[in-house]
């Protein structure tokens, strides 16, 4: 388990405090930097659950193809082209051509070839199943689709389903008459919600028509049927719903008899399968709603799903976040505000799973062993463990980071008591004052100027107390490492902090807390009024350094792993 | 944004009004054309979205298409993730709330990729056909139909999944058995209506499988662990290797593999009583009193298995003898260690399924060796696994068969031929190979057993009088027969005959998804709630809720099912049975215990 840091979005919660990071229902409130998004007019987190999603292209994963929208329903949201998945092992098939001799026997190294011998299968690369196993060959390579549609316009269920619609239909219609003329369904004809209701459960309607009639069991029957015992009672069961017998196309008796639908001939088949391959998993039989054969050797081939490429749009104010090119083959972005060039990104360290870099260099003479055996150290309770924030600044500017570690807010005292009584005990301690992280620049710039930024950003922090002072001499960073909360290390945009927890002795479970992290940047506009209204998490910093400084903050979650008892 | 939450913006956002009327009016306009011209849906929006919601995998399609455009686990992409809701909820308010908010996000998610990923449409564009389990908790509704309006769907239709599975069937009256995950129901609709006080339910469903397989896997299956080394998988015999289960093989994936793949319903047992005392099974008799077989001459016929059996045994000797402690163990004591030991010693007698090799994936704390171990599944354990199923359990766990039979019994009596005579099988259980020719089986024998078992315990006493539970249905049983079972036996009726194995070869789990399809090509369905509708509920709760501000915290968090959702258990129920709870409360799950009146 690597520690890890996630981000907070507000979204889910009411308040702009995060939930307790231990409730399940919690994970679902912190994401991964990369998921977020961040809404420049809003001033606020986005993440993929509270953005509004807008399809922007469909195209096939496979051959690129876009297709337009209009016919995405029409070609059931798959490629309707060559492209196929392989029903056993789901790569991609290809179109191969058959050998012209002997086309059963000892298919070792296939020619892949658009013009060959006529009858064409496809082939799986992976797994060597073909389509010519299940009876399906095509006479030109191109337009597979086409050419199969012709079996899927006949499959028994949609030949059975449009048998089904014409079996209803009179029925529909005539007792959409009748409850349309039934004196009850008429007391409120103008309400427009009423009529729409009652078209709309139109059956139910029919039924209550015939049951104004003769209510079952209660009035009409009941008498009837104790008189009358057993003979007579027959014919009045046969049919008593108004409703002529409906005559399957097929029916499961019938079908059955040919191997499928979990009759006689497929308990005898599941009696004798020697090997579990022998039957198709769930998932490779699950989605045909006719009764199929539960072998594995007759699955057919599966045309490729669609993708689509989407846009997605503020909740608030509905300004795009993310807006893909629209051709399929562009992998780039006309509108891209994500979170990563906002907030800085944190990873978590805990440098007593990795060996430092000094240990590696001299255990890289010797073996690695060691280093891979300290690379599994566990958490152990009682114990006080240093970890290493980094933190790396994506804006052009110089950003003051504050760190906190909020304590459980008591609003609710007893969820606040629950959540103390579950929640492991430890202690976290992380440098209190402010600290710098120097701008992002282009790569080329850093090569040499990286000790002038180390200077600078050395009398910029040097408010920050002892934390900072242990920076100064870079010889005494080692040493410091037992007391390690503090600035670590700084190098381009990256600041490396340390934090120290103490696990409680009789701490079980995850270790994760919740850390608040602060920052204030120099704003390019000059007029911040207007982005408070977004969300509660930005607060104006405009008190110290006059008014082009911005502070934001967001909660974060930092799990450091599990802790072994 | 023109959010639906107010009520200027719900008349500013006004694309779908006129599109719900649009729909409404040609209901009327309905004509035979219709039937000819499919086409002029493609690039309508008339097809609605179909959507199945179980408690482990989810159907979605659009209507008017006889199969769904997509089946996905809500959990996740692996069956890991466990079922979505169960049959429990928390009765401490706090966890209450923390299981709601879990359950909203993940419906909001599986919701979400409905149309984002399976269908790639546009929710504003479409009408949703739910299809609706008739026990499914109000609030787990409430959420779906929350979370469907606020993705901006222009109405929600509320179908119950049984009715729809009749639909399929081209019938709108039988009894309809839906034998799914958490849940077996039985409810019998006549003329397209529910007889909901007449439902009846067990939770001998999927998940009672699921639990009871991984038991009898855990002590009865055989793990070989890979090799140490590629060179001694040569040297070592198989069957010094082998070792009991450990439980850390049988994850969910493993065993729902089992489950889909490998297990299969066998013929109905027929064991002596005499069979049974052998092995001792009476105290825990619960479970034995339902297994108890008509006292039948069955010992000849199975005698000629018994030559098939015992060379199996041989075979399979291998491994159990070697690994002594893996197949015999004495080692935990379990309640139901006996029975379980007694089943195993009695089933494998009578089963003749080959065992099944199957490779898993060693435990983490065993990785020691190269490959992958080997899961050798007794063939037993495939065939009568399911008999859980069939054996029931106490009085609310009653078998799956015995749930047909305390439906009829509640049936008004001149209903009881019909409904008998139209029993549909539908879910997602009901697919292993053999479940409705074992269920058709079931049922005769539950019918049929007493009268044996009177005479076969005490020939010398008179009998007290037997509390004979079935008695009113015993002259029902040359009428009993199931729509879809795919190897009816010879009827004994004309009516049998007429119904039995003729419903359309649709299968089992699917069979509410293509009523729903068929409801909505028929512009038909389950109530329907419109959005504004809905906003104004909405609306006007909202205004309710800030009259009483200072009121609970708890209400704050937990929404308030709203009262427009279609809900039978809050309609008055017929004579006979108690009236529904207060509408406050969500429904429990289980039906109310009613007093069984003998029609």
């Amino acid at each position: 388990m690597i520690p890890s840091v996630l981000y907070h979005c507000p979204c889910l919660s009411t308040s702009p405090v995060p939930p307790p990071p231990h409730l399940p229902s919690s994970s679902y409130c912190f994401h991964p930097l990369y998921t977020l998004f961040f809404c420049e007019e809003c001033d606020a987190i986005r993440c993929n659950r509270c953005v509004s999603v807008e399809v922007s292209t469909y195209y096939c994963p496979n051959c690129l193809f876009e297709v337009p929208s209009a016919s995405v329903r029409a070609e059931k949201n798959r490629c309707a082209r060559n492209c196929f998945m392989c029903p056993i092992c789901r790569n991609t098939l290809t179109v191969v051509a058959s050998d012209p001799p002997d086309a059963d026997a000892g298919r070792l190294s296939v020619p892949v070839s658009t013009v060959g011998e006529p009858p064409f299968y496809l082939y799986c690369n992976h797994c060597r199943w073909d389509s010519a196993e299940v009876g399906i060959t095509f006479e030109k390579p191109t337009g597979l689709a086409a050419q199969l549609q012709k079996h899927e316009d006949s499959a028994p269920d949609s030949l059975e389903f449009d048998r089904l619609k014409e079996h209803f239909e009179p029925f529909i219609r005539s007792s959409l008459a009748a409850s349309s003329a039934h004196p009850a369904s008429t007391v409120h004809p103008s309400s427009a919600a009423h009529s729409h209701h009652l078209y709309s459960s139109s059956i139910t309607a029919a039924a209550s028509a015939a049951l104004a009639r003769d209510i079952p069991g209660v009035s009409k029957y009941t008498p009837l049927s104790r008189s009358t015992s057993g003979r007579g009672g027959r014919d009045r069961s046969v049919n008593k719903d108004e409703m002529p017998e409906y005559r399957s196309r097929m029916d499961i008796t019938t079908a059955s008899t040919i191997g499928t639908g979990g009759g006689e001939a497929d308990v005898e088949f599941m009696k004798h399968i020697e090997t579990i391959n022998e039957v198709a998993s769930l998932e490779q039989r699950w989605g045909s709603s006719w009764v199929t054969s539960l072998q594995t050797r007759d699955l057919k081939p599966l045309r490729i799903p669609l993708h689509s490429k989407r846009s997605k749009r503020c909740p608030v104010c509905t300004h795009i976040l993310i807006k893909p090119e629209q051709k399929a083959q562009s992998v780039r972005y006309k509108i891209k505000l994500v979170a990563a060039n906002y907030l800085p990104a944190i990873t978590v360290a805990l440098p007593h799973m990795y060996p430092t870099t000094e240990t590696v260099k001299r255990a890289l003479a010797k073996s690695s062993a060691a280093a891979n055996d300290r690379l599994n150290a566990a958490l152990h309770p009682g114990e006080t463990y240093a970890f290493h924030l980094a933190l790396t600044n994506p804006l052009y500017d110089p950003i003051q980071v504050r760190l906190a570690t909020p304590r459980v807010h008591a609003t609710n005292t007893s969820t606040a008591n629950q959540e103390k009584s579950r929640r492991p005990p430890f202690g976290v301690s992380l440098p209190t004052s402010p600290f710098t992280v120097a701008a992002f620049a282009e790569a080329w710039e850093y090569d040499e100027d990286e000790d002038m930024y180390w200077t600078d950003e050395e009398d910029l922090g040097g408010g920050g107390g002892g934390g900072a002072k242990s920076v100064r001499d870079r010889d005494a960073r080692t040493k410091s490492r037992t007391k390690a909360v503090g600035v670590l290390e700084k190098r381009a945009n990256t600041t490396i902090v340390g934090g120290e927890i103490i696990i409680g002795k009789e701490a079980r479970g995850r270790l994760m807390f919740i850390m608040l992290v602060q920052y204030t940047y120099r704003s390019d506009d000059p007029v911040p009024s207007e982005s408070n209204e977004g969300e509660g998490n930005e607060v104006k910093g405009n008190t110290g350094k006059g008014p082009e400084t911005k502070t934001f903050e967001f909660y974060t979650v930092v799990d450091l792993g599990e802790i072994e008892g | 944004m023109s959010t639906p939450t107010t009520p200027r913006s719900k008349t500013a956002a006004t694309p779908t009004t006129p599109a719900a009327r649009l729909a409404s009016s040609s209901v009327i306009q309905s004509s035979p054309h219709y039937t000819t011209t499919r086409r002029h849906s493609l690039y309508g929006v008339e097809d609605r979205v179909i959507i199945d919601p179980g408690s482990r995998v989810w159907k979605v399609g659009f209507s008017g298409e006889g199969r769904p455009r997509d089946l996905f686990y809500p959990t996740g992409r692996s069956p890991n993730g466990g079922s979505l809701w169960s049959l429990k909820r928390a009765s401490d308010p706090m966890v209450r709330v923390e299981e709601d908010k879990l359950l909203e996000v993940r419906l909001q998610k599986a919701l979400r990729s409905v149309f984002h990923e399976s269908l790639l449409t546009d929710p504003k564009a479409r009408k949703v056909i739910l299809v609706e389990h008739p026990l499914l908790p109000i609030y787990i509704k409430d959420t779906i139909a929350r979370i469907l309006f606020e993705n901006q769907v222009p109405s929600v239709s509320f179908a119950s999944s049984h009715l729809l599975s009749l639909f399929a069937v081209g019938r709108i009256t039988g009894l309809v058995i839906d034998c799914g995950h958490l849940e077996s129901v039985a409810l019998p609709i006549f003329a397209a209506r529910p007889l909901y006080p007449q439902l009846r339910t067990t939770p001998m469903a999927g998940a009672r499988l699921t639990s009871h397989l991984r038991a009898l896997l855990l002590k009865f299956a055989t793990y070989l662990p890979p090799p140490t080394s590629l060179s001694s998988a040569a040297n070592i015999p198989a069957a010094n290797r082998a070792t009991r289960v450990p439980q850390e093989v049988l994850t969910d994936a493993v065993v729902e593999e089992i489950k889909t793949r490998c297990c299969f319903v066998g013929n109905a047992l027929d064991v002596s009583n005499a069979d049974f005392r052998d092995v001792d099974i009476m105290p825990l008799g619960d479970q034995s009193s339902d297994i108890e077989a008509p006292q039948s001459d069955s010992l000849q016929s199975e005698s000629g298995q018994e030559s098939t059996t015992s060379s199996q045994r041989a075979a399979e000797s291998e491994f159990s003898e070697a690994s002594g402690p893996g197949v015999l163990p004495p080692v935990r004591h379990e309640p139901g260690e006996t029975y379980l030991q007694a089943l195993a010693s009695m089933y494998t007698r009578h089963s003749t399924a080959t065992d099944l090799h199957m490779r898993v994936t060693p435990p983490t704390s065993q990785q020691t060796g190269t490959g992958l171990g080997t899961l050798i599944i007794p063939g037993w354990i495939r065939e009568r696994a399911a008999e859980v199923l069939f054996e029931g359990g106490d009085v609310d766990e009653s078998s799956v068969a015995e749930v047909i039979l305390d439906s009829l019994l509640r049936i008004p009596v001149d209903l009881r031929k019909t409904m008998a005579s139209s029993i549909l099988v539908i879910g997602g259980t009901a697919m292993l190979p053999g479940f409705i020719l074992r269920l058709q089986a079931e049922l005769i024998r539950a019918l049929a057993s007493l009268q044996d078992s009177r005479h076969s315990t005490r020939p010398d006493k008179p009998l007290p009088p037997v509390y004979d539970r079935y008695a009113a249905l015993r002259p029902l049983i040359p009428y009993f027969a199931i729509l879809n079972n795919p190897s009816p036996p010879p009827p004994a009726t004309a009516r049998a005959n007429a119904n039995a194995g003729k419903a359309p070869a649709l299968s089992p789990a699917m069979m509410a998804w293509v009523g729903g399809s068929l409801a909505g090509a028929l512009k038909t369905g389950g109530v329907e709630i419109a959005r504004e509708k809905w906003d104004e509920a909405e609306l006007q709760q909202r205004q309710n809720d800030d009259g009483d501000e200072d009121s609970m915290d708890l209400d704050e968090i937990v929404p308030k099912p709203k009262n427009i959702l279609p809900d039978w258990t809050r309609s008055p129920l017929t004579n006979g049975a108690p009236p529904a709870r207060q509408p406050v409360a969500p429904p429990s799950v289980s039906i109310p215990p009613t007093p069984r009146v003998e029609a």
